[in-house]
């Protein structure tokens, strides 16, 4: 695919008549190329397909369209401070990715009578990710929360930048270990369609598997964090051991237990046997019916069940301003899935899951992920009735410059965007859904108390690593 | 409640991990300098039923003040440099430094060198390698075993 060029006085009205066609914001970014910065803004249709906008100023100064599209605020921030663009309209252009020492440069004011802040992190209590949080609280209460991450800034997308398209890959997938397939497989897309190659059924099946064997480990996970948020010892480490059983199958159909190297450009890597997918499927429903059990005993437990209602809510109508996208908006009654049209993937008659009570609150985050867990178990149960062969791709029609590819990840829609100078990667932009989530998250803390924070994060459980990267 | 006890209770302790009668106990703290998130789930997962770190006498604290050994992931990135050392000091002495992964023992898949200090034994003195993309949770516990016994008295 290639950009649709706006000049910069003319980039608010075409912002503004993608969303007025009920386009869905996918992500934006800039590139360094022939001397000056692009700005790039990409969509996807309601019928599914994706366009992206691009735009250049000589002075690196565009408008922002964050008035009318509040998602693309991480976004603006991060063009600011890694490329130097500047946003009329933006103000305050808090920094995101610069960590500044000054607070009032990157923390939204609040004042008031006994306002102060509570500053936790980079490292935190237990065997989590490094991040900071600066809460501004009365009393207990959480007035605002201002996320500061990227200490785990590594440069990725950087040091992929200028390799062949298959040296740059090991550089998505390692942006996140429990977003590597997802990861991996939007680039993967991305770069296939910028050279303008289509998948055949076999790698469209292999890929579908993959993606959902990572949505099965990780989802058993997230639903133990809940309950680790609540301190209830035994819900966690039950789901602690049910998601080392499907790393084990993990492990065992493809010899890595986060499915690392699974995934090529243009090719499939994975085959199995028969016997290997027999096992498979005989381990996963042993798994899947003690997970259900497990589950009820979650439905029973007083201690558990008291503590999610009303807290954390990210209602229906926040969804869209936060950018909240995956679980966190299907909770809220959103019902998106970029699995809906994934013609790239093999999920014919997909239908995304939903909560019993589309309440929006921690219940309702936990709720949902159960419901994905048996549509994912039953996916899995019909994909491994079969063998898998390698697979491949077509030439379908002359490469282009640029691709677009997007996942559903456990967490959200995730977007790699991949621009081409032949066959070298000049730029490559991942876009996780735990990236378009972190603002989402922000707000629902809002309101609530900051002992139930932990909770509240835990029911959204979003990477560190894959919005650092 | 009781389901999910006899649950666990059954998970049979496969992994071969001897010294259970270890006499002594040992406190870690974990520090990410920059990891991708794939050491953190396997050593959080080192401490679940089916390994059960807490038998063989360790276990993860929340204080470097409380801890013997600083268990390191990630390729240690500039922005994590300060926050890392602080945790260091922090500790009392005699203490250990683990370097827990690919990424921190500085042979896996980097970043922009720009970003990065270098492997973990550029900036602290390291006892313990643990290697591995990620090392899995029966590899974290045998051979965090076998580093304290090798070491004498654990310091």
């Amino acid at each position: 695919m290639s950009y649709e060029h706006v000049a910069p006085d003319r980039w608010r009205d075409a912002i503004a008549a993608r969303l007025a066609i009920g386009a869905r914001f996918a992500g934006a970014w800039a590139t360094r190329h022939a001397g000056t910065v692009a700005w790039r803004a990409a969509f996807t249709t309601p019928g599914g397909s994706t366009t992206a906008l691009s735009s250049r100023a000589a002075d690196g100064r565009l408008p922002t369209i964050v008035d009318l599209l509040p998602a693309a605020d991480w976004d603006e921030r991060e063009a600011h401070d890694l490329y130097g663009l500047e946003f009329d309209g933006h103000e305050p252009l808090r920094a995101l990715v610069a960590h500044l020492e000054d607070p009032a440069a990157w923390t939204i004011p609040v004042e008031g009578d006994g306002v102060h802040e509570v500053a936790v992190g980079p490292i935190h209590a237990g065997v989590i990710e490094s991040g900071h949080f600066r809460f501004h609280v009365v009393g207990e209460r959480i007035l605002a929360m201002d996320p500061r991450l990227f200490y785990k800034h590594r440069g990725l997308e950087r040091a992929a930048e200028g390799r062949s398209v298959e040296d740059a890959r090991p550089y998505a997938q390692r942006a996140c270990a429990a977003c590597a397939v997802t990861n991996t497989v939007a680039y993967a897309q991305a770069v296939e369609e910028a050279l303008g190659l289509w998948p055949d059924h076999d790698l469209r099946l292999s890929r579908t598997l993959l993606l959902e064997l990572e949505r099965l480990y990780s989802h058993l996970n997230d639903i133990g964090a809940v309950c680790a948020g609540v301190g209830f010892a035994p819900g966690a480490m039950a789901f602690a051991a049910l998601k080392d059983r499907a790393q084990q199958i993990n492990l065992s159909l493809t010899g890595h237990r986060f499915l690392f190297g699974t995934v090529a450009v243009g090719a499939g890597v994975l085959v199995l046997d028969a016997p290997a997918v027999d096992a498979a499927r005989a381990e996963l429903r042993e798994l899947r019916t003690d997970a259900a059990a497990a589950w009820r005993e979650l439905e029973f437990a007083g201690s558990l069940q008291a503590r999610l209602e009303g807290v954390g809510v990210l209602g229906f109508a926040d969804v869209a301003p936060s950018g909240a996208c995956g679980p966190a908006a299907r909770a809220a009654g959103v019902r998106a899935d970029v699995r809906e049209h994934s013609p790239r993937l093999a999920y014919e008659n997909f239908s995304p899951a939903a909560p019993r009570k589309p309440t929006g609150d921690v219940a309702a985050r936990l709720d949902i992920r159960a419901a994905e867990l048996q549509a994912t178990g039953e996916i899995l149960d019909e994909l491994l009735s079969r063998p898998f062969a390698a697979g491949s791709t077509s030439a379908l029609r002359r490469p282009d410059v640029l691709g677009i590819g997007l996942v559903e990840s456990p967490r959200g829609a995730t977007m790699a965007a991949v621009e081409l100078v032949g066959e070298r990667v000049e730029r490559l932009r991942l876009r996780t859904g735990s990236y378009a989530n972190w603002p989402a998250l922000a707000h629902a803390a809002t309101g609530n108390l900051l002992p139930d924070f932990p909770l509240i994060n835990k029911s959204f459980e979003l990477c560190y690593a894959c919005v650092d990267r | 409640m009781f389901v999910l006890l006899r649950q666990l209770a059954h998970i049979r302790r496969e992994a071969h991990l001897d010294g259970a009668d270890r006499p002594r106990s040992i406190a870690l703290r974990h520090v990410d300098a920059g990891s991708c998130n794939g050491c953190e789930h396997e050593l959080g997962l080192a401490t679940s039923p089916r390994y059960d770190l807490q038998r063989f006498g360790l276990d993860i604290v929340a204080s470097p003040r409380h801890a013997d050994v600083l268990l390191v992931t990630g390729p240690i990135t500039t922005r994590m440099a300060t926050a890392l050392q602080t945790a260091y000091d922090a500790m009392p002495e005699p203490r250990l430094v683990a370097a827990l992964g690919d990424c921190a023992l500085g042979c896996g898949i980097l970043g922009d060198s720009v970003e990065l200090m270098g492997a973990l034994e550029d900036v602290l003195p390291v006892d313990i390698r643990i290697a591995g993309c990620p090392p899995a949770p029966e590899a974290i516990a045998t051979q965090l075993l076998a580093a304290l016994d090798s070491s004498g008295d654990g310091r």
